[in-house]
């Protein structure tokens, strides 16, 4: 192949090598213990999905340049140059990959096939081959930043359509959505879209709390792009926001992705420390519950109730119980899911891949949801499948205390529905107005997912 | 036969000494100086005190109680195997003296009895676990999956444990423990010397081919995916980090 363009991209291997990537690279066993662990090897078996297997284009760039033996024996290891074909089925593996990070979970040796996959990115992205739809999103998210006097009114008038919204809940004709409040204590920062602004903005307002909230939008994608220059930039948005106001603490809304970059990469990305606090909203929810700040009322969700651990505040987050806690503030009728915690399933839609229209396919096959056996739903948009595994995926699944027999809606437990989704727009509008009056404190059934 | 034994079971050894142990510190050395992530790659819930990640690093790297879940079949024949490899490589220990602790226990008689059916189950466990991993990998993904480097490995692999099997249980009444540390330590102490009864009969291609596969599967296990049982250790690590 090209002889710059392959210094380019071992360039990339080089420039990214470091002591784990090294280990990974050389002590994985093939032993393909990962293979159940997946959700879209399970889902589609298609072995470009097996996450050793996407790990193994990177190891066979690896053996080649990086090792003698590969480079003098490169048929020992099927070691090869990273050309077209590489290129190919790595895009695939690797832009699928919804970094749920399941399969480090299982491995004998913990391998973190999602951080080989983020070289694989930046391999991509170096051979002009990075996921358009994510860069182009990652590039109006740094656009939005460098110009933002620009869009400034556009933005707080949406606020303020909220705001009224926020007072009509609440009931309080003085409630708030404060922007750019200078001494405030908390800097909010949504997703872009009401539905992730309101419920929040009606419970900050409920709990008194000295709160304002971004301008910007805390989703990242130049993280989920590979682009780590890019996601930093686009995270050093908010965080300088939250400089010049002078907060105390940084809420992230549902998105996993963002209390993880927030939480656990931007100090080791930008080498600084931040002088604020990160929490997720489901963190400060069950603060405000269990300090009284607000209340909520128990009982008015019928039906049992469950919940399912999005893989970037469980597994990799660390939050488990608070999120409980507060749906079991609202029923007696928690029940956990099988598995829970930090085995529990992807539910598919992570990692941007429903930004990527090339992957519904692959995103709607995984065939690991509740549903029908249990009669839950965790995620939205994804359809059961008939494959053997598949089936024995949902199986693993499945298993819950107390089967329905009802047909299962479509609905979220944790948050937006997907965009992607078709019928996401009626399912939005119906989760507003879910969220709505559970705001109110009236009808607090948002978490309701089967009815 | 003599130069057989002299070219795999002398000058093969002294080779091989040198190739893993230099290749062993070469890999451990690169490891140690490539800088680490600066992203803690940990995942939760992870134990709080270092104790407590350390001993979790033992547990999920002898253990490995996550794979058993996803998948009891081959753990249960990866745990054998290794176990039994673990067993195998004690018992190797005879080769430098007698540890006194065992034969004092059981007597000469006992102590012989004792190796002999303990390094015979050894032998076997490790003989099936090579025979599923290589059956394993003639099929579906797992044979997808699968490179050269993994089909030699276990093809010298089954070599020297098939050898050692022949040796045990072909000449394991006519040769003992005993013979095969004259020769041994003769081999450790740089006076390399082959006792009659090993050239007088067969054993001595046992011996050698044993030896063979050994030198090949040893000179070859620093530059294969078999550093596994020095990095599992820092990689499981990590995942408390
Ligand atoms: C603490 C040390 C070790 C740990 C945790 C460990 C763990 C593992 C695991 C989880 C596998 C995957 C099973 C598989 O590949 O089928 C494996 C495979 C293997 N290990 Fe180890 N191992 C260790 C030490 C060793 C040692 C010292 C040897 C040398 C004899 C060894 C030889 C092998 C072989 C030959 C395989 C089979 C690879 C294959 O399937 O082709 N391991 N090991
Ligand atoms: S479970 Fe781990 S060691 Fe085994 S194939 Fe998968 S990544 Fe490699
Ligand atoms: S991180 Fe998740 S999606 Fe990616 S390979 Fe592993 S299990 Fe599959």
């Amino acid at each position: 192949m090209d002889s710059t363009q392959l210094t380019t991209l071992t360039g990339v291997i080089d420039k990214k090598m470091n002591r784990q990537l090294k280990q990974y690279m050389d002590i994985c066993a093939r032993c393909a213990i990962c293979k159940d662990a997946c959700h879209q090897y399970v889902g589609t078996g298609d072995f470009k999905y097996l996450p050793a297997r996407r790990a193994e284009l990177i190891r066979q760039i690896y053996k080649k340049y990086f090792t003698k033996t590969g480079e003098f024996v490169p048929a020992l290891y099927e070691a090869r140059d990273p050309d077209d074909n590489l290129l190919d089925e790595l895009y695939d593996s690797t832009y699928a990959c919804t970094g749920c990070r399941r399969c480090m979970y299982y491995c004998p040796f913990s391998i973190d096939t999602a951080w080989i996959l983020s070289v694989a990115k930046a391999i991509l992205i170096a051979a002009g081959r990075g996921n358009e739809m994510l860069g182009q999103l990652a590039d109006a998210a740094l656009f939005k930043g460098d110009n933002v006097e620009m869009f400034k009114d556009v933005i707080v008038s949406g606020f303020k359509d909220i705001e009224v919204e926020v007072q009509e809940i609440t009931g309080n004709p003085n409630a708030q959505v404060p922007v750019d409040k200078q001494g405030a204590d908390i800097l909010y920062v949504a997703l872009a879209g009401a539905h992730s602004i309101r419920p929040a903005a009606v419970i900050f307002e409920e709990a008194g709390a000295n709160w304002t909230i971004s301008m910007f939008e805390a989703a990242n994608y130049g993280f989920f792009d590979g682009d780590i220059e890019k996601a930093r930039l686009i995270t050093k948005r908010f965080i300088d926001e939250a400089k010049r106001l002078g907060v105390k603490e940084i809420v992230v809304p549902e998105c996993g992705h963002a209390y993880r970059v927030l939480e656990l990469f931007y100090e080791a990305w930008s080498k600084e420390k931040m002088p604020f606090k990160v929490s997720h909203i489901l963190e400060k929810v069950d603060e405000y519950i269990k300090d009284g700040s607000i209340t909520v009322e128990k009982g008015l969700l019928t039906g049992t109730v469950t919940y399912h651990d999005p893989c970037q505040i469980g597994r990799n987050g660390g939050i488990f119980e608070q999120p409980r806690d507060i749906v079991q503030s609202l029923t007696d009728n928690f029940v956990d899911l099988t598995p829970n915690r930090e085995q529990q399933w992807c539910c598919g839609g992570g990692g941007g891949i429903v930004a990527m229209e090339e992957f519904t396919e692959t995103r709607l096959d995984r065939g690991t949801q509740h549903t029908p056996r249990s009669g839950y739903r965790c995620t939205s948009g994804h359809r059961p499948r008939g494959r053997s595994d598949a089936a024995q995926g949902q199986e693993a699944h499945a298993r819950i205390d107390e089967p329905r027999d009802r047909e299962p809606q479509r609905g979220t437990l944790r948050g937006a529905p997907f965009a992607s989704s078709p019928d996401s727009d009626a399912q939005a509008a119906a989760y507003r107005t879910r969220l709505g009056s559970t705001a109110r404190g009236r009808a607090s059934n948002h978490k309701r997912i089967s009815q | 036969m003599e130069t057989y034994l002299w070219i795999t079971s002398v000058w093969g050894i002294y080779l091989t000494a040198v190739v893993f142990f230099g290749g062993m510190a070469w890999r451990i050395y690169q490891w140690a100086t490539t800088p680490k992530s600066p992203i803690r790659l940990g995942m939760f819930p992870k134990p709080k005190t270092g104790a407590g990640r350390f001993s979790k690093m033992l547990t999920d790297t002898f253990i490995a109680p996550q794979s058993f879940k996803i998948e009891p079949t081959m753990w249960l024949f990866a745990f054998a195997f290794h176990i039994a490899a673990l067993g195998a490589f004690v018992g190797h220990a005879r080769l430098f003296r007698e540890f006194p602790i065992l034969p004092e226990l059981l007597g000469e008689a006992g102590m012989n009895s004792f190796a002999a059916w303990s390094g015979s189950i050894a032998g076997i466990i490790m003989l099936v676990g090579v025979l599923y991993w290589i059956g394993r990998r003639t099929y579906g993904p797992f044979k997808n999956l699968s490179v050269p480097e993994d089909y030699l490995l276990l093809f010298l692999l089954l070599g020297v444990i098939a050898m050692g099997d022949h040796m045990r249980f072909v000449y394991g009444d006519i040769v003992h423990a005993a013979t095969y540390r004259e020769w041994f330590m003769s081999v450790m102490t740089f006076k390399p010397a082959f006792p009659a009864k090993l050239l007088e009969s067969n054993v001595g291609i046992s011996l050698g081919t044993h030896m063979l596969f050994t030198d090949l599967f040893l000179m070859y296990f620093p530059f294969s995916k078999l550093v596994h049982s020095i990095g599992a250790f820092s990689s499981n690590l990590v995942r408390s980090e």
